[in-house]
């Protein structure tokens, strides 16, 4: 009796807190009567900037952007979870880009800043910029059917798709971006493919959900077509298929090459012999750190647009020997006489560079060199490498510079220096090594084991219109070349334990004599 | 159990460095847990574990309340149990205290730098030289001009700085994550809320190569804008961003009269 009245409470409290969910979910959901003249003024004070005052995308920031901001009067929007074939996107859509932001655009996320009512004014507002809501209800969202779970099979699956589908001409063969066509939006400014290794970089997120909506809805504006089948289940991938290509996409995920937060120290690894190239096999055991690449927005000329955002860096040593191992996920291989590469790149076509940059004089106190090129008082030293061209093959070189404007080369022969690159499925390797002591003291970096070693880097990507102070770079991180682990980290320890235990049974015996 | 109240009030002092003061900061700050840096917390209980023991061992009863159990643990031969385990633990506590400061790691050296670091009295840009102390912003007192100012300087702002400053003054544009010192939030009181509209003039006009070496200039991106702009842009700029963020410039007794 106790118990059936005990499960009845449980019961109606269930229902009760089911209701309340569906309550405040559906609630969310159809929250949309936003006020479009209160948003109207919310866009004049925060969005114009870009999106432009009549929302034609033409803001005073717009055009040092890609990709460019969503235009409006267009009413057309590329990250939709409308039902296949729908003639506009939904509310929740543009809610959810306001709310959250796109990552790896300049759109950022509003949450923080506006609250609810607000972003849904909005919404309200810029649906007022385009006749096309006109009369339109809300669209119904799509259908995800029933979700299959990632597992070998399915991913097996999905991967066998992607190749069918075609989706490596633009993708790569390996998921990476590196496309085979040179792809513009609507609107005619350039586009790269999502490289599926980094899906942080995904614009409208990476929830297996909003894969699949992708897949199904294309990106409208761009040559991402639609993949949904037609109304009879004909043609293109059904519901089945595209989860198993949404479970191939997230596995490819490399979180290893992602950014780590508070991760700014290179861990250089001491070897039995220098790796001989790229690919040597003895770069597998050396960890490696993952910085951001930004674009050289500080002096002129100026560079707004990058392509490739991070660089990925493995440093091995030997007594004698030092090597870099700079890995950057680059779309397309930039070899200045490459018809294929030419016939892909933007504003002119460029050889890809590397360079690798140290203070000549490691630091002893916090005063270190300008991160740009140094400065008069401390020279840093560059090792730079670049594709070169299809008839003369790379270049390399090791400079010492004063300040941008006084760069002048060091001798690459004392110095041991010499690089060896690859390309391959949209990642450059390129290893710089040279001697960890040089005759040049004043103009080489001297390195040493056990120090923090200042370290910054710079990327050109030759089919992005990047050359010359148009390219991107990092700040200043740090290297350390470790020391083997010595005996110090047992002895020590040991020693304080045998002087402690000791004296404490010392003390102990002359404690009790004097009592007795 | 004299020896209890003691250890009482050197865990309350710790779990206070350690919980209290971050649970504070993060109701000032919502989002944030400032934890008291290491070094100064070693600081604070050294003094709290000092304090504590002078002060529970300064009567003739309270020092035999600390010592006397410690001494029964070493010397009472019916304890001989209890004496080896806590001679052991003592000594394994010596041997992490030691491992702790030979172990490896790649923890970067601490970087200490003066954000708002004291400014020059005169600072020469475009040719001219101008006295940071009774440096006015011209723009603000041209009234009828005020919302046009406002909104060319809002143009200069995101045609220049919202790449790291970024849409929000929150200091996270589209790349601010490659950069360290993080570029400044204007929406937070501790920058330019706090700051006269000429010192904010000096640090767009000279950016980061232009700080003095306390605040290392040798890390900051900040470009050296009087190399890009002019100087009425800046005076917009300066405009804008107070008039955005809602702040009111401080003013300093020479640049009221």
């Amino acid at each position: 009796m106790t118990l059936t009245i005990r499960r009845s409470k449980f019961t109606s409290r269930i229902i009760f807190l089911a209701a309340l969910f569906y309550v405040s979910v559906s609630g969310a959901a159809m929250a949309a009567p936003g006020n479009a003249e209160n948003g109207s003024k919310i866009y004049l004070k925060k969005c114009w900037w870009c999106h432009g005052k009549e929302g034609e995308a033409d803001g005073p920031a717009a055009k040092f952007l890609i990709p460019p901001p969503r235009d409006f009067s267009m009413g057309v929007y590329k990250y939709t979870t409308a039902k296949p074939g729908s003639e506009v996107t939904r509310d929740e859509d543009l809610f959810n880009m306001i709310s959250n932001g796109m990552p790896g655009t300049a759109m950022p996320s509003w949450r923080q800043v506006l609250n609810e009512q607000e972003r849904w004014d909005l919404v309200a507002f810029i649906k007022t910029l385009t006749d096309m809501f006109e009369d339109m209800k809300d669209p119904p969202e799509i259908s995800y059917g029933s979700k299959v779970a990632s597992s070998p099979e399915s991913i097996e699956k999905g991967k066998k798709l992607f190749k069918e589908t075609k989706c490596f001409e633009c993708h790569g063969e390996l998921g990476k971006g590196n496309t085979m066509k040179k792809l513009k939006e609507d609107s005619g400014h350039r586009v790269w493919p999502r490289n599926f290794h980094k899906p942080w970089t995904f614009r409208g997120g990476y929830t297996p959900e909003a894969i699949f909506a992708r897949i199904s809805n294309g990106i409208p504006n761009t040559p991402m077509p639609a993949h949904a089948a037609d109304k009879t289940g004909n043609g293109k991938l059904s519901v089945e298929d595209r989860w198993h290509v949404v479970n191939f996409v997230m596995s490819l995920a490399d979180d290893e090459r992602r950014v780590k937060d508070g991760e700014n120290v290179i861990k250089g690894q001491q070897v039995p012999q220098i790796p001989k190239d790229e690919k040597d096999p003895v770069w597998d055991s050396v960890d490696g750190t993952a910085f951001y690449l930004v674009p050289q927005i500080i002096q002129k000329d100026r560079f707004f647009i990058p392509s490739n955002d991070m660089v990925y860096v493995k440093v091995a040593f030997t007594a004698d020997e030092i090597a870099f191992l700079v890995e950057v996920d680059d779309r397309t291989k930039s070899v200045p006489g490459d018809k294929i590469v030419e016939s892909l790149s933007w504003d002119g076509l460029s050889p890809d560079g590397i360079a690798v940059q140290t203070p000549v004089i490691i630091p002893e106190s916090s005063e270190k060199p300008y991160f740009g090129h140094g400065d008069k008082a401390h020279a840093v030293s560059m090792l730079y490498w670049n594709s070169g061209s299809v008839d003369k093959g790379s270049v390399s070189a090791i400079l010492t510079a004063t300040g941008t404007k006084t760069r002048e080369p060091s001798d690459a022969k004392s110095a041991g220096f010499t690089t060896s690159a690859s390309y391959d499925n949209g990642t450059w390797k390129v290893m710089m090594k040279r001697k960890m002591i040089t005759p040049n003291k004043d103009k080489d970096t001297q390195f040493v084991v056990g120090k923090y070693i200042p370290v910054a880097f710079a990327n050109w990507d030759g089919s992005n219109g990047e050359r010359g102070s148009k390219h991107t770079m990092t700040t200043w991180y740090w290297l350390l070349l470790k020391p083997e682990t010595g005996s110090e980290v047992v002895a020590y320890p040991a020693a304080v334990f045998l002087i402690l235990v000791v004296g404490q049974f010392a003390f102990a015996a002359m404690g009790r004599r004097k009592e007795n | 159990m004299k020896i209890l109240k003691p250890i009482l009030i050197i865990a309350v002092g710790y779990l206070l460095l350690k919980v209290g003061i971050p649970f504070v900061g993060s109701k000032l700050h919502p989002g944030t847990w400032p934890v008291v840096p290491t070094s100064v917390l070693k600081m604070y209980m050294f003094f709290v574990v000092a304090g504590t023991l002078l002060f529970s061992t300064f009567s003739e009863d309270g020092y035999a309340g600390i010592v006397g159990p410690v001494a029964d643990i070493y010397t009472n031969p019916k304890k001989g149990l209890l004496r080896f385990v806590s001679i052991m633990i003592v000594g394994s506590l010596g041997a992490y205290v030691a491992y702790q400061y030979v172990k490896p790691t790649f923890d970067a050296p601490v970087e200490l730098r003066s954000i708002h670091p004291a400014p020059p009295s005169t600072v020469k840009m475009w040719g001219k030289s101008y006295s940071l102390q009774t440096l006015k912003n011209p723009l603000r007192a041209d009234k009828a001009n005020f919302a046009k100012n406002v909104e060319e300087g809002g143009i200069v702002f995101f045609q220049n700085c919202f790449f790291c400053h970024g849409d929000r003054m929150l200091g996270k544009g589209p790349f601010y994550q490659g950069f360290n010192p993080m570029p400044a939030n204007f929406v937070d009181v501790g920058t330019i809320a706090q700051l006269t509209e000429s010192f904010v003039f000096w640090r767009i006009g000279t950016g980061g190569p232009g700080l003095p070496s306390e605040a290392t200039p040798w890390l900051s991106a900040m470009p050296i804008w009087h190399h890009l702009l002019s100087e009425e842009q800046i005076w917009k700029v300066i405009l804008f961003l107070y008039d955005y963020t809602g702040h009111s410039p401080r003013v300093t007794a020479a640049q009221a009269h």
